[in-house]
C-alpha cells in the first residue's frame, strides 16, 4: 500500500467530483441557497399570515359586572397581556339587543346614515344562532338534573339533605342513559355546525349577585351558610376544533385576569389586603445569560443539522464513486491498474469523507449565520428574550471541527460500502433512507432534553458523539465533558474503521463487483434456496437466522407480558421460569433447527454433531468454574458503567433465587434450556454460516456479537458477548457442539446455584479462603480470581493456539467413524 | 510468457445452481505471438481474460503471467499487463490526456518519462486532435482509441484485449486489428478473444476454440484446418461445437 496511489486515486475522484454539476449543487450551492431562502420564504410568510379572528359570542352580557370586560366589539384590551391578542377574538353580545333591533329596522327603512355593517348583519345571525343553543344547553342540564336527582332519591335513606357519602355514591353509579347521550351528541354537533367558536352564558342576575356578596363581606352582614349558591357563567367550547380550542385558551386568559380584578376590588371594599388569595407568592428569577440562551438554540439545532448533513454529503459521493463506477463500466478498468484494493478504497473513501465534511460545515455555518440574522432582524416573537444570538464560541467551535471527523469516518465509510455493495446508482440511492432514518432516529432520541450523556451512551455510535457535542454546545468549559472526549472518539473511531474495513471486504469480494443487475424472481430464488442446498448454511441465511431470532423475541414480548400480568404473584415466579424455557425452545432454538433442516444438506456438520476430543470435554468442564467468578467480578467493577437493570430482568434474576421455585426447574430454565437451544443456533446454524467465510477469527466474533445483541440488556450483550468468544472458540477448535453446551449449561448452572446457595456456601467456614460474604452478597476471594485467570489463561491459551486440526480429523474420517474418533485421535494430544 | 494450467472458476447462478464457467483450461503464449480465443458468447472468454488480468480469483488450477501467479502476486501482474475489454470504460469526465495520464501515474511511470510517453503514444494512435475531449463527449471509435493508448502507456509486455473490436464499425475495428498487428511486432505477448472468424484467420498466429468452458482445439490456423480436415475456419467452429454436444448429451444420457 503506498500513499501515492491513494493520493492518485484521491485526487482524481476530488476533480472528478468536483467537474459534476449534481454533486456541486448539492453540497455547496444548495446550502448557501437553501438558509437564505428558508429565510425569506420564513419573513413572507410572516408578513403574508395573518390570523382569522375567531367569534366569541356572549349571552347575558348586561349581567356581565363591572370592570368592563367587554369593548365594543372585543374584549378590553387590558385583560391580555399582550394587546394584539384581543383584535383575534371578535365578540358579540346581546347587550341592548332590543334597542339596536329596532333602531336598526328604522335605519333600514329610512336608508340614511348609521348603515348596517357586516357587523351588524353578522351580529343578529350568530345572536340566533347562540339563543338556540343556550336554549338547547339549559334543556340539557335540566335533563341531567332530572335524571341525577331521581338517582339520589333511590339513594337517600333518611329524607332530608344528602349526605356526602351519599351523593359520592350516586355520582359513581351515575351512568349517562341513551336519552341523554343522543342529547349531549346533537348538542355537540350543533355546536360544531354553528358559526360560533366560544359562546358564553351569563346567568340573569349575577352582576347583582357578585354587588351583593361584595356588599355584603363589606359590610360583614354576610353568613356563610346562608350565603345563595353562587351563579356561574358557563363558557362552551370544543377542544377537538382546534380554532374554538385556541380562542377558548384565549378567552379563558382574560377572564381569569378580569376575575382577579373582581376578587381585589372585593378585597379592598371589606377592607382586605390585596394579597390574600396568594398567601405564598413565590417570586421566580431567570438567571440564564444572553450567551447561554444563544447556546441553548445551537445545541438543538447543530447535533441535529451536523449528523444529517454528513449523512448527505457522504452520500451523493458515495454512490457515484461506488456504484455509479460500476454502472458506467469504469470499475474494471480501475481494478486492472496496478493499485491495490485497499489503495483504491482509501482514495475514494478519503474523497467522500472530504465531501462529507466540507457539507455538514458549510451547512452549519449557513444556518448559523441566517439563523443569526433572522434573530436580530425580527427580534420579537420566541426569541424577545435574546436579543441578538451569539454565535457558538470559539471552543464550540473547535469541539464541533473534533467530533465531526469521526462522525464524518463513520459515515463515508459506510456509504462506500452500502454503495459498493449496490448493483446500480438506482440501487444505492434505496440504501438512502433507511440510514437517514436510523441516523435521525439516533439524533431524535438525543435531542430530547432529558438525555445526556453517561459511560454508556459515549460508546455508541453516533449517539456518543451527538450528546457529546450537544453538552459541549452548552458548556464548552466543562471538565466532565472533557472526560468523555476520549472514549467517544475512540469509539468513534473504531466504529469509522470497522465500518472502513467492511468498504475494503467489499472491494475484495467478486460476487459483489461483478454481480450483474440479474432480474430477480421471488420462485426461482427459492427454488435456488431448496435445490442448491450445501452442506452448512451461507453466511447470509446466518444473517437472516439471527435477523429472525430478533424479530421473534421482538414480537414476543407482548405475549409474555401479557401472560405475565394475569400471573398471581405466588405463581409468578414458576410462570417465569415456564416462559422461559418456552421461549428458548420457540424462539431461539426452533428457527435455527428448521433452517438447519430445511436450507442445508448435512445436519450434522451444521449443527456440529460429533464425539469432540476428551481433552476438549475437559476444558469445557473446567473453564466454566474458572470463568464465572472472572466474569463476576468484571461485570460488578463495570457496574457504573451501564444503565440499571430494567424491572423485567430483575423479576427474571430474583425467580432464579426464589425459595418458592423447585431447583431442578430453575437449573431447566436457565441452563439446559439456553444450554441447547442457544448452542443449537449460535454455535450450530449461525456459526456454521459465518465459517464460510473461510476464516475463523471472524466468523466467531460475528457468532458472539450476534450471541450478544440477542440478549438485550446492555450489561447481558456485553458479558455474553465475551463468553460467546469462548463458546464459538470451543465449538471450533473441538468440531463439535457438545463442549459448548457443556459450558453453557455449567455457567449458568453455577450462576443458578450461587443464587440459591451462595449466601449458605460463604458462611461455613470451610469455603472461606475462595468466597466471603459481605453486605451486598456473595464475593470472591482474590485467591480465588488469581488461580480463576491463571487456569483460564492457560486453556485459552491453548485454545487459541491450536490448529483446529489438531482436535478435529478430517470430515470424511467424521462422517464415517463419528464414534471412534476418540481413539483415533488419542496420539496426537500427547504433545 | 502465459502459462495457464487446468485453470477452473465456478459461479453460483439464480437459475441454474453452480455453474462452470471455466473447465480445467490450459494453453500457453509466447512473446512476439498473438494468441486468439475464440468462442461464442457466454463460452467463458472474458471470465479466463478477468482471471488473467486478477480481478476474479480461480477456483482451481493455476496461471502464471511474465512468472507472476495471478491468485497469489496480483499486484506484480497487474502492473505487467495491459487490459482492454468492452468492460473497461473511461470516466466522463475526464479528458484523454489526463485519462491516460492517470494510468500512467497508476503504473508508476516516473513524470520525466511519463510526458514523452504520452506524446509518443497520442502521436502513434493519432489521437492529438482529441487530447482535450471529455470522455463523455467521445465517439465510440474515440474511446476505443483512447483505451488502447490507457493499455499500452506503460509498454507492458503482455497485452490482454477481449473483444476490442464489438460494436465498433468496420473503418475503426480495422485499425484496431492494425494496432494490435503491430504490438505484436514490438514482441509483445498478446492473448486475443473473439467470437468473429474472420478476426482470427487474419490476426491469430495460434488459436484455442472455447465452448462452455471448455477447450475444444488448440493450434495455429493451419494446423487445426489440417488436422479437423476442413480447410474452412467456421466450418470447423461449428463441426467442433456439434460433436461436443453430441458428446455431452451422449453422457449425459
Amino acid at each position: 500500500m503506498t500513499w501515492k496511489n491513494i493520493k492518485l486515486v484521491f485526487m482524481r475522484e476530488v476533480r472528478d467530483q468536483l467537474r459534476d454539476r449534481r454533486t456541486l449543487f448539492m453540497i455547496a450551492i444548495l446550502p448557501l441557497l437553501l438558509y437564505p431562502a428558508l429565510g425569506i420564504g420564513m419573513l413572507y410568510m410572516t408578513m403574508l399570515f395573518s390570523e382569522q379572528p375567531r367569534t366569541v359570542v356572549i349571552l347575558g352580557a348586561d349581567s356581565l359586572p363591572e370592570p368592563e370586560l367587554v369593548n365594543g366589539n372585543q374584549f378590553a384590551d387590558r385583560w391580555f397581556s399582550s394587546p394584539t391578542v384581543a383584535d383575534k377574538l371578535i365578540v358579540y353580545t346581546d347587550r341592548g339587543t332590543e334597542e339596536n333591533a329596532r333602531q336598526g329596522t328604522v335605519d333600514a327603512d329610512s336608508t340614511s346614515n348609521a348603515p348596517i355593517t357586516e357587523y351588524t348583519v353578522e351580529s343578529g345571525k350568530l345572536l340566533k344562532e347562540a339563543k338556540i343553543l343556550q336554549e338547547k344547553y339549559l334543556h340539557l342540564q335540566q335533563l341531567e338534573h332530572t335524571e341525577f336527582s331521581e338517582l339520589m332519591k333511590q339513594h337517600q335513606d333518611v329524607p332530608g339533605r344528602a349526605s356526602d357519602a351519599t351523593i359520592k355514591k350516586a355520582i359513581s353509579q351515575f351512568t349517562v342513559s341513551p336519552k341523554i347521550f343522543q342529547a349531549r351528541q346533537e348538542f355537540s354537533l350543533l355546536f360544531a355546525e354553528s358559526q360560533i367558536q366560544v359562546l358564553i352564558l351569563i346567568p340573569e342576575g349575577f352582576k347583582q349577585q357578585i354587588h351583593m356578596i361584595n356588599q355584603g363581606l363589606a359590610d360583614g352582614t354576610l353568613q356563610i351558610e346562608d350565603a345563595p349558591q353562587p351563579l356561574r357563567p358557563i363558557i362552551l367550547q370544543n377542544s377537538a376544533d382546534e380554532k374554538s380550542s385556541i380562542a377558548f385558551h384565549r378567552v379563558q386568559d382574560a377572564i381569569l385576569t378580569w376575575e382577579r380584578e373582581l376578587l381585589a376590588e372585593r378585597l379592598s371594599q371589606a377592607g382586605l389586603p390585596a394579597t390574600l388569595h396568594t398567601p405564598v407568592n413565590v417570586q421566580t428569577v431567570d438567571l440564564a445569560l444572553e450567551d447561554q440562551i444563544a447556546a441553548n438554540l445551537w445545541s438543538k439545532l447543530f447535533p441535529a443539522l451536523m449528523i444529517i448533513m454528513a449523512v448527505t454529503g457522504a452520500f451523493y459521493p458515495a454512490i457515484d464513486l461506488g456504484a455509479g463506477e460500476k454502472e458506467r463500466g469504469t470499475m474494471e478498468t480501475l481494478l486492472i491498474s496496478p493499485a491495490t484494493r485497499t489503495e483504491i478504497v482509501l482514495g475514494k473513501f478519503f474523497t467522500v469523507f472530504v465531501f462529507s465534511v466540507s457539507t455538514a460545515l458549510l451547512n452549519l455555518c449557513c444556518l448559523g449565520l441566517t439563523g443569526k440574522y433572522m434573530v436580530s432582524m425580527t427580534g420579537g416573537g420566541a426569541f424577545s428574550q435574546i436579543g441578538d444570538v451569539a454565535l457558538p464560541s470559539g471552543s464550540s467551535v473547535a469541539w464541533l471541527l473534533i467530533l465531526l471527523i469521526p462522525l464524518a469516518t463513520l459515515f463515508s465509510a459506510l456509504c462506500l460500502a452500502l454503495a459498493t455493495f449496490a448493483r446500480s446508482s438506482k440501487e444505492g440511492q434505496y440504501y438512502l433512507t433507511p440510514l437517514l432514518m436510523v441516523s435521525v432516529g439516533m439524533t431524535m432520541f438525543c435531542l430530547s432534553p432529558a438525555v445526556e450523556i453517561k459511560p454508556f451512551f459515549s460508546i455508541m455510535p453516533v449517539m456518543g458523539v451527538a450528546l457529546l457535542l450537544k453538552g459541549l454546545l452548552l458548556d464548552p468549559t466543562s471538565t466532565e465533558l472533557t472526560w468523555y472526549a476520549l472514549p467517544v472518539l475512540l469509539t468513534s473511531f473504531a466504529y469509522g474503521l470497522l465500518a472502513l474495513w467492511w468498504a475494503i471486504e467489499q472491494f475484495n469480494s467478486e460476487e459483489v463487483l461483478f454481480r450483474e443487475a440479474e432480474r430477480f424472481e421471488l420462485r426461482l430464488w427459492f427454488k435456488h434456496l431448496l435445490r442448491d442446498k450445501e452442506a452448512t448454511p451461507s453466511f447470509s441465511e446466518a444473517g437472516v437466522c439471527f435477523v429472525l431470532i430478533m424479530m421473534l423475541q421482538f414480537g414476543a414480548f407482548k405475549f409474555l407480558g401479557d401472560a405475565f400480568q394475569h400471573a398471581t404473584a405466588e405463581t409468578r415466579d414458576i410462570l417465569m421460569l415456564r416462559m422461559l424455557i418456552i421461549q428458548q425452545l420457540v424462539i431461539i432454538g426452533s428457527p435455527a433447527a428448521f433452517m438447519g433442516l430445511i436450507l442445508t444438506k448435512s445436519v450434522r456438520q451444521t449443527f456440529l454433531v460429533r464425539m469432540p476430543h476428551p481433552w476438549m470435554i475437559g476444558a469445557a468442564v473446567v473453564l466454566p468454574f474458572v470463568l464465572n467468578p472472572l466474569s463476576v467480578e468484571l461485570s460488578m467493577r463495570l457496574s457504573w458503567f451501564f444503565p440499571p437493570l430494567p424491572e423485567g430482568a430483575q423479576e427474571a434474576l430474583s425467580a432464579m433465587s426464589a425459595e418458592s421455585t423447585p431447583i431442578w426447574l430453575a437449573l431447566l430454565a436457565f441452563a439446559l434450556a439456553p444450554a441447547l437451544c442457544e448452542e443449537i443456533a449460535f454455535r450450530g446454524f449461525i456459526l456454521s454460516g459465518f465459517n464460510r467465510t473461510g476464516r475463523i477469527g471472524l466468523a466467531i466474533s460475528l457468532s458472539s456479537l450476534t450471541f450478544g445483541l440477542m440478549h438485550m440488556i446492555p450489561q447481558q450483550v456485553f458479558n455474553a458477548m465475551l463468553l460467546g468468544l469462548v463458546l464459538g472458540l470451543l465449538a471450533i477448535r473441538s468440531g463439535s457442539i457438545l463442549p459448548s453446551i457443556i459450558f453453557h449449561f455449567l455457567f449458568n448452572g453455577l450462576e443458578v446455584v450461587k443464587a440459591r446457595y451462595g449466601e449458605a456456601i460463604a458462611n461455613s467456614s470451610s469455603a472461606t479462603l475462595f468466597i466471603t460474604s459481605t453486605e451486598d452478597g456473595m464475593h470472591y476471594t482474590g485467591l480465588t480470581l488469581f488461580l480463576s485467570g491463571l487456569i483460564a489463561t492457560l486453556i485459552l491459551k491453548r485454545l487459541i493456539f491450536t490448529d483446529s486440526a489438531t482436535f478435529v480429523e478430517h470430515d470424511v474420517a467424521a462422517d464415517d467413524v463419528a464414534g471412534k474418533s476418540t481413539d483415533v485421535m488419542s496420539p496426537s494430544v500427547t504433545q | 510468457m502465459i502459462h495457464v494450467d487446468n485453470l477452473t472458476k465456478r459461479f453460483a447462478d439464480l437459475r441454474q445452481g453452480s455453474v462452470l464457467a471455466l473447465d480445467h483450461v490450459s494453453f500457453d503464449v509466447q512473446p512476439g505471438e498473438i494468441f486468439g480465443l475464440l468462442g461464442p458468447n457466454g463460452a467463458g472468454k472474458t471470465t479466463c481474460l478477468r482471471i488473467l488480468s486478477t480481478v476474479l480469483k480461480p477456483s482451481g488450477g493455476k496461471a502464471l503471467v511474465a512468472g507472476h501467479n495471478v491468485a497469489t502476486e496480483p499486484a506484480k501482474v497487474r502492473s505487467v499487463i495491459g487490459f482492454m475489454s468492452a468492460n473497461t470504460g473511461l470516466y466522463d469526465r475526464m479528458t484523454a490526456w489526463e485519462m491516460v495520464e492517470y494510468f500512467g501515474r497508476l503504473y508508476g511511470l516516473p513524470e520525466e518519462k511519463l510526458q514523452p510517453r504520452l506524446e509518443e503514444v497520442f502521436q502513434m494512435l493519432q489521437m492529438n486532435e482529441i487530447r482535450d475531449v471529455l470522455g463523455g463527449k467521445m465517439s465510440t471509435g474515440m474511446k476505443q482509441k483512447v483505451s488502447i493508448a490507457r493499455t499500452i502507456v506503460h509498454d507492458p509486455p503482455v497485452l490482454i484485449f477481449d473483444e476490442p473490436t464489438s460494436g465498433l464499425d468496420v473503418l475503426v475495428a480495422r485499425a484496431v486489428l492494425k494496432t494490435i498487428h503491430t504490438l505484436r511486432d514490438q514482441g509483445k505477448c498478446i492473448i486475443f478473444s473473439t467470437h468473429i472468424m474472420r478476426e482470427v484467420e487474419k490476426l491469430c498466429d495460434r488459436v484455442a476454440i472455447i465452448y462452455k468452458g471448455r477447450i475444444l482445439a488448440n493450434g495455429s490456423v493451419g494446423e487445426l484446418e489440417q488436422l479437423y480436415h476442413e480447410p474452412d475456419m467456421e466450418e470447423l467452429f461449428f463441426d467442433l461445437i456439434s460433436r461436443h454436444e453430441a458428446l455431452m448429451a451422449a453422457e449425459r444420457a
